[in-house]
């Protein structure tokens, strides 16, 4: 794979979240602002950026047993300094994100591209790879938070873009828009959008239809069932 | 490459080395940072009470607004101001029921219902251009379901109240939990805790406060549906001002200036 392909094609044809639908559960619960959606997509890439280099790099001394244990450990330990970094210098952020910064830890994105990609990469390639993975997750938590915050609160980034009706405008805010769910609806709606676009991320069926039609009735029956009818 | 326990073993114990020493370095690094931060948002409400900041404030304002603060440590059982005690050590909170360092309430006194109280509260002391204009004081007391804490900012006169805030409680969703809106709390801007004799008189009224009558000074407006809120809101005003509570300070502070 080619440098460019593996920064770019994370962010629509192989995007972590609308493709391999992973990370979901962040991306319902931090979307209702924009601005604690980017922060997550900063934390989530510096940790993803971290632990495939880290990884890479000591990829051929990994026994292939303790795999998952090296790579958990080093995940953690990515996430705990971006902690203690956004407790640092944005506490308000910090305070907001509260325990989902924590969680990254647990974001299948960042064990998946661990075991997929940096277990078998050169480093260079892994640190692209996570940029790219890292940017694509960015992307869908922005587009997710600005509709979001956008209809939910009329406002963009904290400012006033539609004009509030109880500030004298004629925008009613979408309550609906804060609550989680509506991250199921706008993420499913861009699932949708995107596989219609790129028809070939539509998954193949695990099944096959086949459709059942009852058989006409015999006349010669029918004619005898009346018969005992009357 | 032939996997070996051993090796496994080394491999592990060497990541597992350079891992905490990351994790323990970022972590001391930035500890000052966070503590000023922690110390700040602990300050949040009681710069807002100060005067010193117009709206919201960011971390900078706040700290700046910090800065500006007179903390002072009072012996409430005295009213002396105990200078030679560092604020950031006092924690009225904690030691609250510490039998070393807190005092028992004579349950006739006790009208917020809190039985005990620390022995040493910080309070804070505004000045404007080197005069006094505010004084910051911490409030608490049992509520309908909870207890409430809050502040609340006096005039020079130690009479007027400057503004209000009570910042944590449970009380009924919709109905008590009202008294953590901010435009209930502007209305006790410019009320009065004592009457012309020096006797307290400010009450949470029953209902909207009569403008016209001789009490509307001394009174808020009641909330509808948080009869028994109000009523305790009241008592523990009456309590923190009384002798248990701030009342030998502002004596002391009132004849100082005189």
């Amino acid at each position: 794979m080619s440098v460019k392909e593996t920064l770019i094609d994370p962010l629509v044809n192989r995007n972590p979240v609308t493709l391999q639908v992973l990370g979901i559960c962040s991306a319902l619960a931090i979307t209702s602002a924009l601005d604690t959606a980017l922060i997550m997509g900063a934390s989530l890439t510096a940790v993803l950026v971290f632990s495939n280099t880290m990884i890479s790099l000591i990829r051929r001394l990994i026994p292939n047993s303790l795999r998952i244990i090296i790579q958990v450990t080093i995940i953690a330990s990515g996430v705990i300094v971006v902690d203690q970094v956004l407790r640092a210098y944005a506490p308000d952020a910090a305070r907001t994100l509260s325990v989902f910064v924590g969680l990254i830890v647990t974001n299948c994105i960042v064990l998946g591209r661990a075991e997929a990609f940096a277990v078998k990469n050169t480093v260079l390639m892994s640190l692209l790879d996570g940029i790219g993975n890292g940017l694509g997750y960015t992307a869908v938590l922005v587009v997710v938070a600005a509709i979001r915050e956008l209809f939910g609160a009329g406002t963009l980034l904290g400012y006033e873009v539609l004009p509030l009706a109880a500030n004298g405008g004629w925008y009613v805010p979408n309550q609906l828009m804060l609550l989680p769910p509506s991250a199921f609806f706008i993420i499913g709606f861009l699932i949708w959008g995107i596989r219609t676009w790129k028809k070939g991320q539509v998954e193949t069926k695990e099944f096959e239809e086949v459709r059942v039609r009852p058989a006409a009735p015999d006349p010669a029956t029918l004619v005898a069932a009346g018969r005992a009818a009357s | 490459m032939r996997e070996s326990p051993l090796r496994s073993l080394a491999v592990l114990l060497a990541v597992a080395l350079v891992c905490s020493v990351l994790v323990s370095v970022s972590a001391v690094v930035l500890r000052p940072i966070q503590a000023e931060n922690a110390r700040i948002e602990r300050y949040r409400h009681i710069v807002a009470l100060s005067g010193l900041l117009d709206g919201a404030a960011d971390a900078a304002g706040i700290a700046a607004a910090v800065a500006q603060l007179d903390m002072r440590v009072v012996n409430l059982d005295t009213g002396e101001f105990m200078d030679d005690r560092d604020p950031d050590d006092v924690n009225a909170r904690r030691v609250a029921n510490d039998p070393a360092l807190s005092t028992t309430i004579p349950p006739e006194h006790d009208l917020a219902r809190i039985g005990r109280r620390s022995r040493y509260e910080v309070v804070f002391l505004v000045r404007d251009e080197g005069r006094l204009s505010r004084v910051i004081l911490p409030i608490h007391g049992q509520g309908m379901w909870s207890t409430l804490y809050g502040l609340i900012a006096l005039d020079a006169d130690l009479n007027t109240i400057a503004a209000v805030t009570f910042y944590e409680q449970a009380e009924t969703a919709g109905l008590g939990d009202q008294i953590e809106d901010p435009a209930w709390q502007a209305r006790w801007t410019g009320r009065r805790l004592r009457g012309q004799s020096g006797d307290f008189r400010f009450q949470v009224a029953a209902g909207p406060v009569d403008e016209g009558s001789p009490a509307a000074s001394h009174q808020v407006d009641g909330l509808s549906g948080a009869t028994l809120t109000g009523n305790s809101v009241t008592a523990l005003m009456r309590f923190w001002f009384g002798p248990y509570g701030y009342g030998p300070l502002l004596e002391r502070m009132a004849d100082r200036k005189e």
